[in-house]
Parts: C-alpha cells; sequence; structure tokens
C-alpha cells in the first residue's frame, strides 16, 4: 500500500524548501542560466532512471522477504559467531530506513541478542548496500563500487571487535 | 538475449524471484509489488528536488571554485569539505549519487568523493542524533568513531589503488550521466 501521500519526514520537507528557496534566488538573479541548470537537471534524471526502477522491484521484494521477524530468528539469543556473521550479511543485503533499523537494533538487544551481532547487523546496514553495487558499478566502476563497500564490511567487522572488548 | 540478461540482472533476478514467491504464497507477491511501488513513490518524490540542485549546482559553480575547494590539492581542507556536505545531508543513499556524479564532473579528488559518498551512508547528523536516543550514546560512539577512521583510510588508500586510465574513465562516465 502508499501509506502516506508525502513520504518525505523533515528531511524531505527540508530539502524542498531549500532548493524552492536556491531555485527562486537563481531566477531572479538569471532566468535562462536557471532554464539552463533544470533542463540539465531533468536530463541526467532521464539517464538515471533506467537504472533506478528495477533495482526498486527488488528493494521490494526484499523488503517483504526480509522481515523484522525473520532477522530476530537469526540474530536471537545464543546465536555465537554464526550470528555475527549472518548479522554482517542480512545487514549488507537488505535495506531499511534508519527510523525502522535502530529500534529494530534495540528490539533486538532486548530480545537478548548480543551487541556484537547487533553492531554488525546495524552498521552494515547503514553503509553496505549489495543492492546498490550494480548501480554504483554502472555510474562510477565495479572496482570502485566493490572496494568501497569492502571498506564498510571491514569497518563493521573493527566495530565488532571493539564492542567485544568494551562490553 | 544473453545480452538482454547480462543487461537487467535485477529485473531478470527479480522476475525469477517473485516467480518462485507467488509459487510459495501468492500474497507475499502482492506485497512485494506493493512494497516496489511504494518504494518507487518515495524515490519520485524525494528525486526531483535533488536533481534540481544538481541542475543549478552544475550551472552557477565553476569546475574551478570545485577544484580548488575539493580537487587533487585540496587536502585536509576538501577532506572537510566532504564530511560536512555528506553529514548535513538528508535523504537515502540513493540521492547521494547524482551528486557524486556532479562533484567528480566539476574535477573534485575521488577519494573526496568516496569520502562524501561514506559519510553520507552512516554519519548522517540526524541519524546519529537518532542513532543515539535509541541505541545509546556509548554504543553510537563507538560505531560511529569507528567508521569514521575506517572511512578516512579507506578513501585515501582507495583512491591509490585506481590507475589514472580508470579515474578518466570514472570521470567520462559521469560527465555522461550528469546530463550532457
Amino acid at each position: 500500500m502508499i501509506k502516506e501521500v508525502i513520504p518525505l519526514g523533515v528531511e524531505g520537507i527540508v530539502i524542498y524548501v531549500v532548493t524552492g528557496v536556491l531555485l527562486l534566488v537563481s531566477f531572479l538573479k538569471d532566468k535562462k542560466k536557471t532554464l539552463m541548470g533544470l533542463k540539465k537537471g531533468y536530463k541526467s534524471f532521464m539517464k538515471l532512471l533506467p537504472v533506478l526502477l528495477p533495482l526498486f522491484l527488488f528493494i521490494g521484494i526484499l523488503v517483504t522477504i526480509v522481515t523484522p521477524e525473520f532477522i530476530s530468528a537469526l540474530l536471537g539469543e545464543n546465536s555465537g559467531i554464526l550470528g555475527i556473521i549472518f548479522g554482517l550479511v542480512i545487514g549488507s543485503i537488505t535495506f531499511m530506513p534508519p527510523f525502522v533499523a535502530y529500534p529494530l537494533g534495540v528490539e533486538l538487544l532486548e530480545n537478548g541478542a548480543a551487541m556484537p551481532q547487533v553492531a554488525g547487523f546495524l552498521v552494515t546496514l547503514m553503509s553496505v548496500g549489495f543492492v546498490y553495487i550494480a548501480m554504483e558499478s554502472k555510474l562510477f566502476s565495479k572496482k570502485s563500487a566493490i572496494l568501497r563497500n569492502m571498506i564498510s564490511i571491514i569497518g563493521a567487522i573493527v566495530v565488532i571487535l571493539i564492542v567485544m572488548v568494551l562490553y | 538475449m544473453k545480452k538482454f540478461i547480462m543487461k537487467n540482472k535485477f529485473l531478470v533476478i527479480s522476475m525469477i524471484m517473485l516467480i518462485v514467491i507467488t509459487f510459495i504464497d501468492y500474497t507475499l507477491s502482492i506485497k512485494a509489488l506493493e512494497e516496489s511501488a511504494n518504494q518507487i513513490w518515495i524515490m519520485l518524490m524525494i528525486v526531483p528536488p535533488i536533481f534540481i540542485l544538481i541542475g543549478l549546482f552544475d550551472v552557477w559553480v565553476p569546475r574551478e571554485t570545485v577544484v580548488s575547494l575539493m580537487g587533487e590539492n585540496s587536502g585536509i581542507k576538501g577532506m572537510a569539505l566532504a564530511f560536512f556536505l555528506g553529514a548535513f545531508s538528508a535523504g537515502p543513499t540513493i540521492s547521494a549519487f547524482p551528486l557524486a556524479i556532479i562533484m567528480i564532473r566539476k574535477g573534485a579528488k575521488y577519494s573526496n568523493v568516496l569520502f562524501f559518498l561514506m559519510v553520507w551512508g552512516s554519519l548522517k547528523l540526524p541519524i546519529v542524533f537518532f542513532q543515539i536516543t535509541t541505541i545509546g550514546l556509548k554504543f553510537s560512539m563507538i560505531i560511529n568513531l569507528t567508521m569514521l577512521v575506517v572511512f578516512i583510510i579507506g578513501s585515501v588508500i582507495m583512491e591509490k589503488v585506481f590507475t589514472k586510465e580508470e579515474l578518466i574513465d570514472i570521470e567520462k562516465k559521469a560527465q555522461e550521466y550528469a546530463g550532457n
């Protein structure tokens, strides 16, 4: 279901307001230049759209399969090293807005999941996007996309180790 | 046929998954399609201002400015700017890609662009505040400080891994996607 007409939140409203103000200033300063800019933006959007659309079909399916219950089951109590690996993998693959992710992290902890599992899951969830790799490869390069995500996975492992030492 | 599949990997994988799910439980596939429509709708709501900003950026900010602020010899200043642009941003990572493209096109150093992308993904300030209120200050700080250090080291090392030709290639692609 399309739940809200404007699913933007405060962030989105801020972007719209800032863009509106800048657009107005630009328009008052130089009409021709502004129109040229809008045309460029539109062209760029049309070029990226075909890359984006199939991606969202995939994300829709993923979000349906990988539910919070599914994640809870895999990262639950006594999941140990396997739980850490699951956390990293699920976090890398799936896709979740932060306003869902962090409360889920808290819930996992309350349900008995250990800190390292949850840490790895949250970090990769936010910083690794396997779903985006295809798009990133098209926009930049495959090597760049893979390396950039690798850095974040390494970061997640470092976080896990630090959490293990400190908690 | 083979070429089509390779070019539309996501479409093909999604279709296969959708067919498999339909056999298991067709209500799930309906849910999946609704979720996709929802995601596309969210994207279409968020994306227009981003592209307007990119267009304006393109016509108003000269290449020399970007080169001096974030280019090859911008040093720590360039990195700091990349950090602030990423941290004071709003919107999902997907909206950072077009901005990264325009930065490359205007001559920003690739390591700065990578750093910007990584900061945008996980160190955005609105997210950090939310993070602290949910998972607590200590846990949040461990995550964020570690990731910041890893991102700085990572983006610097990463740029060194690319050859000149590869970087030129990336810039060419950026020119193409930036609406030229």
